[in-house]
């Protein structure tokens, strides 16, 4: 979780990650960022996230990004 | 069958009619049959297309329904046994089998929808090339008649066969219910383009009678006609004019052309979709949102989030995705790193398809040099707006400009607006050259005064039709700034008193009927994106 929280961090720090739950329903976090949030989170946890992983509900939370990198790391 | 014509207006009070008296069961047959027959109207010939599209898209999607079903029990049954680089292998594998229904699919409908709409512009142009080069060779460069929505039905059908694919959803089995939701008649002709997962369930559901959500649809509905004929085609006149002799109408009436073409088109579209919006809400269901006040959008990217949105998602989630997550296009960002730095590289896998989107929203607009040249504008704002965002916030911050006030929202607005409006330059001229012709003539030769002194009056509209264009829109403006303030018009509307409530009404019938263009010798034009 440190490691996601210190990558939202840096790709914006204008935002609060730790309160708000509709990061893309609110439309805080656009497309450029997710595909920038998407290179880091690759390369950080070894994963593959694909085009059909973005979906909102993976996205609108800290706890749904961790979910979806715990969920790729077991596949 | 247009939607601003009488027949229209007939064949939806019949639809609505003979749907809330079918039997709850059977409700979602009557939207089909109703479909069917509305496309009928548009010319008979033109099924075959749809048909196509429906029944190849129908079983692709079953077969990858079939193959991921299975595909889970196989996978079940042998997961404990497998290390991790197996079950890597595994999916590699069944991704590929999968690609395998997939792709020929993709490539059969987006191959229909091609050679319809691009086979003339690619064969005319091979021609021209090939005498260019003094080469006895002639490509066959044939002009087809479009089927109707086909770009519409086309995109939403792919969205469905796409999400089948990425396992979203079970595939309809049933084809008659599948038909139905690529062929809803309100959205067929020029979208919202509709996703299956909010759509389909719609209508499928026997949906009941309500007085108050038929109360909303026909009062949509009729704001989509005020857009349309009130405004959108008055403004025709104007821009038709200015667009038809450019070299007349040079200098500031380019402006005013473009200006006035903006509000064209918004009127056209928005108002199409209102009554597309409108109609379906009669019938129990909500269509996507298409437009959320455009033209208060502060940048370029914000327009396009604002302005057929449901187009832009499709780009978004089937093309821009795709590709910026691609193996290549990351490679390209590692690449990129150690050649211009951490910031380029970052960058590289957002704009390139970016670029690539904004190419792909133009040639969907039409097959002309002029549209490719419009994604090529739009894809070069968002990549300047992206390399300099933070330049120029540098910038903003050392100027010391605040920019938490109304009057810096109203620059980024008046800012948008020119560059939007620059754009529909390039879309509207005869062609590429024209377009660049009449910007030069809008810079070299700006003679404000012709704004008063009776100059506009040479562009086909005589002094009150020029006034029912201002006036309507500054309604259509007003509504849009209380809507973007948060206020829901028709809600706020249902909560006044009887007697205000049929003044508002009344006065907007009899705009519609005193106003709106049309008349014994007058046929209100075709809606500008029913082409696309």
């Amino acid at each position: 979780m440190e490691t996601l929280l210190k990558i939202l961090e840096e790709l914006r720090p204008d935002v609060d990650f730790q309160e708000n739950k509709a990061l893309i329903d609110s439309g805080e976090l656009d497309s450029f960022d997710i595909v920038s949030l998407v290179g880091e989170l690759s390369e950080a946890f070894e994963i593959e996230i694909g085009a059909e992983d973005i979906i909102p509900e993976n996205f609108n939370s800290v706890e749904a990004m961790m979910a979806l990198v715990t969920k790729l790391q077991e596949d | 069958m247009a939607f601003t014509s009488v027949q229209f207006v007939v064949f939806l009070f019949l639809c609505a009619t003979v749907y809330f008296l079918t039997p709850k069961r059977y409700r979602w047959v009557t939207l089909f049959i109703a479909n069917y027959i509305f496309y009928f109207f548009a010319g008979p010939r033109y099924l075959i297309y749809l048909l196509a599209t429906t029944i190849t898209i129908y079983c692709g999607a079953r077969q990858l329904g079939k193959m991921s079903s299975k595909n889970k029990a196989d996978f079940a049954a042998v997961k404990l046994s497998l290390d991790k680089e197996e079950k890597k292998a595994w999916k590699a594998n069944f991704t590929k089998k999968k690609r395998a229904v997939l792709i020929p699919t993709l490539l059969f409908n987006l191959g229909i929808l091609s050679v319809l709409k691009y086979s003339g512009f690619v064969g005319s142009n091979l021609n021209a090339l090939f005498a260019r080069f003094s080469l006895d060779i002639t490509m066959p460069a044939p002009s087809f008649l479009l089927p109707l929505g086909i770009s519409f039905y086309t995109f939403q059908s792919l969205a469905y066969l796409i999400d089948v694919y990425r396992e979203k959803f079970e595939p309809e089995r049933n084809l008659a219910k599948f038909a139905l939701f690529i062929s809803f008649f309100p959205q067929i002709v020029q979208g919202p383009i509709g996703r299956f997962s909010d759509l389909a369930e719609q209508l499928y559901r026997p949906n009941g009678f309500s007085y108050e959500r038929v109360k909303f649809g026909v009062q949509l509905i009729l704001w989509g006609v005020f857009k349309k004929l009130v405004i959108a085609d008055r403004a025709k006149v104007i821009v038709d004019t200015i667009f038809a002799y450019p070299e007349t109408f040079g200098g500031t009436y380019v402006a005013v052309g473009a200006l006035v073409y903006c509000v064209q088109l918004y009127g056209d579209f928005s108002g199409g979709i209102d009554i597309a919006t409108g109609a379906a809400q009669v019938l129990g269901i909500q269509l996507e949102k298409n437009f959320e006040r455009p033209y208060l959008a502060t940048s370029i990217p914000d327009f396009w989030r604002r302005w057929h949105i449901t187009l832009g998602a499709w780009f978004r989630d089937y093309v821009f995705y795709p590709l910026s997550l691609s193996k290549f296009f990351m490679k390209v960002g590692r690449k990129g790193r150690k050649l211009f730095g951490n910031y380029i590289g970052k960058l590289l896998p957002v704009l390139i398809p970016q670029f690539i989107v904004f190419f792909l929203i133009g040639i969907w607009h039409g097959a002309e040099w002029k549209y490719i040249a419009f994604g090529f504008y739009n894809g070069t704002l968002i990549v300047l707006g992206i390399l300099f965002d933070q330049p120029l916030k540098k910038l903003i911050e050392k100027c010391q400009i605040r920019t938490e006030c109304f009057s810096w929202h109203l620059f980024q607005v008046l800012r948008t607006l020119v560059l939007i409006a620059l754009g529909k330059i390039i879309t509207r001229a005869p062609g590429v050259g024209a377009s660049v012709y009449m910007t030069q003539s809008m810079v070299r030769n700006w003679d404000g005064d012709i704004l008063c002194n009776g100059g506009l009056l040479k562009l086909g509209l005589d002094t009150q039709d020029l006034w029912v264009l201002l006036l309507s829109s500054l309604v259509l403006l007003t509504i849009s700034l209380l809507q973007e303030s948060g206020i829901h018009i028709r809600e706020a509307l249902a909560k006044q008193n009887l007697l205000f409530r049929w003044i508002i009404y009344l006065a907007a019938i009899f705009s519609l009927i005193l106003f709106g263009v049309y008349g014994l010798n007058y046929n209100a034009s075709d809606f500008i994106y029913r082409g696309f």
